[in-house]
């Protein structure tokens, strides 16, 4: 018995308002809107949403157009045609959804579990893509950070203390430090095969560079006799303070130095550097020269913004510019934090820091509402979706086409303006 | 998952009374009361339909992705515009017709129609005020963000194209 049937065959007693047999008045039951009440519900949480939404895009709005600077789309690795894939991934999605709440309403429940299923598959191949992008800004350096991201705004000595700063982090920890050790070591090795008269600050940097295995080979001599110990500790003092006086020099040269050169021999035979890992590291080292430069009267272009965009460019060149020559050929240019992942130098990105903000802010909470919505496809995929599940397919199709709305305004303002 | 009962339409005791449908044709009582419909239990024209929703949501997407080609010949604020045209065409589409909007009875302007002289009051009045208060900043902000100087002079030339409003005239300090 339909619902009207039920309401008119009850009797007079059951219809609210009436005056128990007195009359004839017969109140009727309207609802307030002619759509049923989940259908209402996940329209009044859809406005919600848009709010929510809104906010966001608007702070995007206002940082974008408030900035003096922000980065183009090749300067932080962004691909503009993965993007508009994931745009299409999405408006199929949208398509199969609304097959399948078709055909629940058909009755058709096998077709309409294919069609579901293949929305499921689709939101999941939207993920993946957004992980591989992810992962991309990641290895880009781009990606939060205490106490400051990896990504500097201005070419000064901010960006270059940054970078010595990291060296060290990188020479304390054991296994990125031993790497950076080995490199050293190769160059340094070809570099200074003999400490010659008088030491130029490089070369004290260079040496700085196997320190360790300088101070291994200190400790050995120590052990020699007493009076080893005491010159072993004055000349590591000196050494330090790049002060060498002729007589630590003339222990240096000829029974240190000799030793870390025979102890970087048996390193080098142990391990194979390619060619382009010395190329790299030569890179590293200009790097390095330049984040050490002291700034002086007599050296004012140290660390000047020229310098720094060198060392930046080293670091991290930014993809080709779209229509470019580089970009046509295809070739993606390698820099430190590509070919050394243990590296990760800070990266030079002027207006990043709030590019990266606004990015994973609207991206991110744009895919928890996917990740939602694959849970939802999740627990109505077990069920027999006939007829009775087409509300409810009906309304998952509303709240998934309105993921799909955020997606089609998130992808011209994040990639293409 | 059992919805609530669809309003049953009986002759009504005063005209007022009656619930209106959009587009004439009532969910009455004695189809199956167990869907859950806002009155639009015919198939709209199916699958031929979505295809041409999907085809035309196709065509405005590469449409939008032509603005990033090399043969896009207009300026920064014509190519803005075209995109948000662009998007918000593709967005009716998918209220319209993937959502059932078309086929909602008056309510959906009750909804609507408010928000959107809201949404458009509130753009009118913000503008002027937050979106364009950006051209003035504070001298901590100024000292620690970039500026047009520190962009990277081999690319500068490319990169000052791209680059901001406020960033053509200097900032004042507050």
């Amino acid at each position: 018995m339909s619902a009207a049937e039920s309401i008119l065959a009850h009797d007079d007693k059951h219809i609210p308002g009436h005056d128990h047999g007195a009359g004839h008045v017969k109140l009727q039951y309207h609802a307030g809107l002619p759509l049923s009440n989940p259908k209402l519900i996940v329209w009044l949480f859809l406005s919600t949403e848009i709010m929510f939404f809104a906010a966001l895009i608007g702070v995007y709005i206002v940082i974008r157009f408030g900035a003096l600077v922000w980065p183009m789309p090749h300067d932080v690795h962004l691909s503009e045609p993965i993007g508009a894939f994931n745009t299409f991934v999405l408006i199929c999605s949208s398509v199969t959804i609304v097959l399948s709440y078709e055909a629940a309403k058909a009755n058709k429940a096998s077709l309409a579990k294919i069609w579901m299923v293949l929305t499921f598959i689709l939101g999941c191949v939207f993920l993946g893509v957004k992980a591989y992008e992810y992962k991309a800004k990641f290895a880009h350096g781009i990606y939060p950070w205490t106490p400051h991201s990896p990504i500097y705004e201005k070419p000064d000595y901010n960006y270059a203390q940054a970078i010595r700063f990291r060296l060290d982090a990188i020479r304390q920890d054991p296994t990125s430090g031993q790497k950076l050790l080995d490199l050293s070591a190769v160059s340094v090795s070809e570099r200074l095969p003999s400490i010659p008269e008088q030491l130029t600050p490089e070369q004290y940097t260079l040496i700085n560079q196997v320190l360790p295995i300088v101070t291994a080979e200190l400790k050995k001599y120590e052990a020699t006799s007493k009076e080893a110990q005491a010159q072993a500790t004055e000349l590591s003092t000196n050494l330090t303070a790049q002060n060498l006086n002729p007589a630590n020099l003339e222990l240096f040269r000829k029974t240190i130095w000799p030793n870390v050169l025979k102890e970087i021999e048996v390193k080098k035979s142990q391990t194979t550097f390619s060619k382009e890992d010395l190329e790299q590291f030569a890179h590293l080292e200009r790097v390095i020269a330049i984040a050490n430069a002291p700034v002086t009267v007599a050296n004012p272009e140290a660390q000047n913004p020229a310098q720094m965009w060198e060392a930046a460019e080293l670091i991290m060149p930014a993809a080709p510019v779209h229509g470019s020559p580089e970009a046509k050929s295809g070739e993606h240019k390698t820099g430190l934090n590509d070919h050394f992942s243990w590296l990760k130098l800070p990266v030079l990105i002027p207006g990043g820091n709030m590019w990266a903000s606004t990015y994973f802010l609207l991206t991110g909470f744009h895919a928890i509402h996917v990740i939602v919505g694959l849970i939802i496809f999740a627990i109505l995929l077990p069920k027999t979706l006939d007829r009775r599940k087409a509300g409810f397919i009906e309304n998952t199709g509303l709240y998934w086409h309105f993921v799909d709305l955020v997606w089609i305004f998130l992808f011209p303002l994040l990639y293409l303006f | 998952m059992s919805d609530s009962k669809h309003a049953p339409v009986v002759k009504p005791l005063t005209g007022a009374a009656a619930v209106d449908h959009g587009h004439g044709h009532d969910g009455h009582y004695d189809h199956d009361d167990t869907l859950a419909h806002g009155g639009d239990d015919h198939s709209h024209g199916g699958l031929g339909k979505y295809v041409a929703v999907f085809i035309a949501l196709c065509v405005l997407t590469a449409m939008s992705f032509a603005t990033f080609s090399d043969f896009w010949p207009f300026g920064k604020h014509v190519t803005w515009a075209f995109m948000m045209a662009v998007s918000c065409t593709k967005a009716m589409l998918v209220i319209l017709f993937f959502m059932h909007v078309m086929y909602e009875a008056n309510w959906k302007y009750v909804l609507t129609i408010p928000a959107g002289m809201m949404s458009i009051f509130l753009i009118l009045m913000l503008v002027p005020d937050v979106g364009l208060r950006n051209r003035w900043a504070a001298d901590e902000r100024v000292n620690s963000m970039a500026s047009e100087r520190d962009l990277n002079p081999k690319q500068s030339k490319h990169s000052a194209a791209h680059s901001t409003p406020a960033a053509a005239t200097t900032v004042p300090h507050k």
